[in-house]
């Protein structure tokens, strides 16, 4: 009954903000705040994502059972929710990031080293 | 698949709420802006930049709701609200709509059960589908005793003797069961009454598989010699009711004086392996001499008056037991044969070549009814199905046009940023949500209406019980679910007018000039209902019709001030020699009593769909070649012919000098005597008689009067050549059926009768009494519920057609509300403009009119066997179905009609 969405233009890179997201909690459990920032800083400020977009991402892999999630008390001292990745997750993670790399790799063999 | 179920437990329980995801929202900016203001921002700059960097909150927060695993149950709820707040808003036509489906549901399951009932149930027996049912075609020289149900090629009563050699030598049945019905008189605790009894072979329980409730059924060896097994099994509805569940086993009751031993009680649910047959006692079938003194037939292979079915064995096809079974039949019809007086080529032919042993599928039973219900039932769902599709047509066009006069609504919804899919769920919602209130009331309504019409159909009938008021649960589900399918398909109709791709220039123009696709749609409805609702109209004018030359047909007799009611002096335990005295002095106190003119009897009931018919032999007469010639021999008394008034042309009636030693005496009708004498002068005298055999010694009358000829089984039947005779001479001990004409109301006399019967013996059976005016309307019950249902079927249509007309053009009389106010701001009158829109209205009832006659005609003609007196082109039965639509389609019209010419034309023209 529900009518699919169009798609948005940041949906495109939808599965992508997943593994991302994915990969940023196997350092450890983390709230949003922190994963935010962590692909920021980590790809140099090259991807800067929009950061309310993390969380439809956060809760959608919860219902996929990708993450789970937990209340507790951040640096400061305030309640905030912790995500952490699960089993089902890492193997999700493993999966996707053998995909990327290869859609990489063929999308370079295409494009070549350089051209004139 | 667990997880996924699990978080929407969660859901269930609390979970992830509103405020939680607000609250983690929350903190993330809070946490941002720290972080901002650590970086060296003012406050106000930090809390703007971690709102951009946040992006837009509303729809974060939207879209984390949509990932919630609720969230389409959470829609589906929002849309059922919006749907019901929709259909409030315009209540009168919501309950138009969930009415019209009511009535259509509640009508076709109430007629549907009925149907299934009639015409598909199986018998409540194990594994039904392996049960057959016998019948064959050849002569049957000799004595057929029928409850109905055969016909030419299908006779369904055999002899008590084929029964046993057809059992005892087949090889392809594991059991043949037979089976006859006859009225008995039981007694139980000094209570006497006339009931049902059936008489039953020994194997007849375990063969169909039937338990016993109490007690033990009947085993092989209750079926040993005649006379020899005097045993009862009670019905279960019969020992509950009547006996009020007594310990019965072991115990005696009397069947027509002679005791019989309770051997049980057969399991509930069980009549008989006939349908419709509702015996309340069962007997064994070498019993048949006690309970129907009257005849004896158990050793006589010229008897035909049980009905077999067997159970196939397994491993054993169908046909394999047809080919076996007839084969077996052949050979003993080949050695009756040789037993017959008759051994012309003629009649070898007749009873060897052309006999044939049919076997059907018996699951449901064989049924003398079935016949008698199929063709009424058969019509009166056509006209439900008529019923349920006018219903369709009208949500169809109901909803259209809300639909319509929405279509604001729905740009404005769709200007808002509503999707086409949002626009559609919510269509669909609220046909779902008609469908289903629809359905629901129908099935309020259902099992009343049922209850009710069986009541009315079962009324007076002598088997009230064949029809039980059981609501067909699949019928309904079927009805309901077919209903809520239409309902949520129409509902998507105007759906299309919203994927037109130009839809925004079509909304500008909006409630202009309507769309030719719609418009033509919606003529198409008004056109069909008209058309349906012609045709029920017409079918219930020619059953009405009927109904009414039925009830006025005159039989020939006065039928007012007559009281009839049956006594078999038989059921009270009468020995052979005190039948006939007792018989004499009840005519004689009857015949006596204050308020009685006269009173008769027969053994050939009048108008009761009865008759006794056979051949005889008239001195004078040459038959010609191969003649066969049956004529109806009831058997009277002394003023029988008086008491009905029939009158006398030529001789006398029976008179008191004709005793059971004196000359033999009969008279005879108009019509026998024209067919064997040139006129009725020349029948006096002459002598009629019948050659004797093993139920009957040879027998001699002499011609003493001429009657005229009346109608005599049903009032629709014509009269039949009819020889009376003295039921005195015949020597014969029988019950007859006493005929009282009263001066007051007949059924005052009931009383006194009933006294004076037991002031003679009061172990005498004063049975079914009732006036001749009700006899005969039981006699057209068929017709007369079909009388009812066509003018209920009928009426619904009309008025489901006014709605649906009413609906449609009152729609588009306000579509064109600007069109009028011009015409009026030219000049034109109101009654001009009502004119205008009548006359299109009744243009467009024309041309449905006009294209439903002749599919009337031929249904009509498809059902004329159904018809008394009413040619099926009868024209005045389609002009008033005629008038009747028109006149239904210029008052829907009218209304609207009017409304519009009373608008101002000024605010008319601004309504753009």
């Amino acid at each position: 009954m529900v009518a699919k969405r169009v798609p948005e233009a940041g949906d495109v890179l939808q599965g992508t903000l997943d593994m991302l997201i994915l990969r940023t909690l196997v350092m450890g459990p983390a709230h949003g705040h922190t994963i935010a920032h962590a692909i920021e800083s980590t790809s140099e400020n090259a991807l800067e994502i929009e950061q309310g977009s993390l969380y439809p991402a956060l809760h959608r892999l919860e219902d996929r059972g990708l993450v789970s999630s937990e209340w507790g008390v951040s640096e400061n001292n305030r309640k905030a929710k912790f995500y952490q990745l699960t089993g089902k997750g890492r193997k999700e993670l493993n999966a996707a990031t053998g995909r990327w790399r290869r859609m990489t790799r063929a999308i370079s063999l295409i494009l070549g080293e350089s051209f004139d | 698949m667990w997880s996924d179920r699990l978080s929407r437990m969660r859901f269930l329980f609390g979970g992830r709420s509103r405020a939680e995801v607000d609250e983690e929202l929350e903190f993330h900016i809070d946490r941002q802006i720290d972080a901002n203001v650590a970086a060296g921002m003012t406050e106000v700059e930090a809390r703007r930049q971690a709102a951009i960097e946040f992006g837009g909150r509303e729809r974060v927060r939207e879209q984390c709701r949509e990932q919630r695993p609720s969230w389409s149950l959470e829609l589906l709820l929002r849309d059922l609200r919006f749907a019901l707040r929709g259909l409030l808003r315009n209540p009168g036509l919501a309950s138009a709509a969930v009415l019209t489906l009511a009535v259509a549901i509640c009508a076709n399951s109430t007629i549907f059960s009925l149907l299934s009932q009639a015409l598909l149930r199986a018998l409540p027996v194990d594994d039904p589908s392996r049960l057959v049912v016998l019948n064959f075609a050849g002569s049957h020289p000799g004595h057929r005793h029928s409850e109905g149900g055969s016909s030419e090629g299908h006779t369904y009563e055999f002899s008590y003797p084929m029964y046993r050699d057809l059992r005892e030598k087949n090889l392809v049945l594991s059991g043949l069961v037979a089976s006859a019905p006859v009225t008995a008189g039981v007694t139980w605790n000094n209570r006497s009454e006339a009931v049902s009894v059936e008489m039953v072979s020994g194997d007849y329980f375990q063969t169909l598989g039937v338990r016993p409730a109490v007690g033990r059924l009947f085993a092989a060896s209750d079926e040993t010699a005649p006379g020899a097994n005097p045993v009862a099994v009670l019905n279960f509805d019969y020992w509950r009711t009547h006996l009020a569940e007594a310990p019965v086993v072991g115990k005696n009751l009397l069947i027509n004086g002679t005791p019989f031993a309770i051997a049980g009680v057969a399991a509930p649910g069980f009549q008989s392996v006939v349908w419709g047959r509702m015996p309340q006692v069962y007997v064994p079938i070498t019993m048949q001499r006690t309970v129907e003194p009257e005849w004896d037939y158990l050793n006589d292979r010229k008897s035909y008056w049980i009905t077999i079915a067997g159970r196939l064995r397994p491993e054993v096809t169908l046909a394999q037991a047809a080919a076996s079974l007839n084969t077996l039949f052949l050979s003993v019809r080949a050695a009756e044969f040789t037993a017959l007086a008759d051994q012309s080529a003629k009649t070898r032919q007749e009873f060897i070549d052309h006999a044939h042993l049919n076997v059907e599928a018996g699951a449901r039973g064989f049924s003398p009814l079935r016949d008698d219900v199929q063709a009424p039932l058969i019509i009166i769902m056509g006209m439900v199905l008529m019923v349920v599709a006018i219903a369709i047509v009208n949500v169809a066009s109901l909803l259209l046009v809300r639909a319509a006069n929405r279509v604001r609504e729905f740009s404005v919804r769709y200007a808002l940023g509503a999707t086409s899919g949002q626009i559609v769920r919510q269509l669909l919602c609220e046909g779902l949500l008609l469908g289903v209130l629809g359905a629901g009331l129908g099935l309020a309504l259902a099992p009343a209406t049922l209850s009710l019409l069986i009541g009315w159909m079962a009324q007076d009938s002598p088997n009230p019980q064949a029809f039980t008021a059981m609501l067909d649960w699949r019928v309904f589900a079927f009805t309901a679910v077919a209903v809520i399918v239409g309902s949520l398909v129409f509902s998507l109709a105007p759906a299309v007018q919203f994927w037109n791709p130009r839809l925004a220039e079509a909304l500008k123009q909006q409630a202009g000039t309507a769309m030719g696709g719609s418009l033509r749609f919606r003529k198409t409805c008004v056109a069909l209902q008209i058309g349906f609702s012609l045709l029920l109209i017409v079918g219930a004018g020619m059953f009405v019709c009927t109904i009414r030359n039925l009830r006025s047909v005159n039989p020939g007799f006065e039928t007012e001030h007559l009281l009839s009611f049956e006594l078999a002096p038989a059921m009270a335990g009468y020995p052979a020699a005190g039948v006939a005295p007792v018989e004499q002095h009840v005519l004689e106190r009857l015949g006596a009593l204050p308020g009685i003119r006269s009173v008769g009897a027969t053994n050939d009931e009048d108008l009761s769909g009865n008759n006794r018919a056979g051949d005889v032999d008239v001195s004078g007469y040459k038959p010609k070649r191969d003649e066969e010639f049956d004529v109806e021999l009831p058997w009277v008394s002394t003023g029988y012919l008086e008491t009905l008034g029939i009158p006398l042309i030529a001789g006398r009636t029976f008179n008191a000098s004709d005793t059971a030693t004196s000359q033999k005496v009969s008279v005879v009708n108009e019509s026998f005597a024209k067919h064997y004498f040139a006129s009725p002068q020349a029948a006096l005298g002459r002598h009629v008689g019948r050659s004797g055999n093993a139920n009957r010694a040879a027998l001699d009358t002499v011609i003493v009067g001429v009657v005229r000829d009346v109608k005599h089984t049903t009032v629709h039947d014509p009269a039949n050549p009819t020889c009376y005779m003295l039921y005195l001479q015949m020597g014969k001990p029988i019950g007859l059926a006493y005929y009282v004409r009263t001066w007051q109301a007949p059924q005052s006399a009931e009383n006194s009768i009933r006294a004076a019967v037991a002031n003679i013996d009061s172990k005498l059976i004063v049975s079914d009494v009732k006036t001749m005016t009700q006899a005969i309307d039981d006699s057209i019950t068929s017709q007369r519920t079909m009388a009812l249902l066509a003018a209920i079927f009928g009426g619904i249509a009309a008025l489901l057609a006014g709605i649906g007309l009413y609906g449609i053009l009152a729609y588009s009389t306000a579509q064109r509300t600007r069109e009028i106010g011009i015409r009026m701001a030219l000049g034109a009158h109101r009654a001009t403009v009502v004119g205008l829109i009548l006359r299109e209205t009744l243009i467009l009832t024309g041309w449905a009119v006009a294209v439903t006659l002749p599919v009337a005609l031929f249904a009509a003609r498809a059902v004329r066997s159904e018809l008394f007196g009413v040619s099926f082109v009868h024209p005045s039965v389609y002009v008033i179905g005629i008038v009747t639509i028109g006149l239904v389609a210029a008052l829907a019209g009218f209304v609207p009609a009017r409304r519009a010419a009373s608008v101002d034309p000024a605010r008319a023209l601004r309504t753009e």
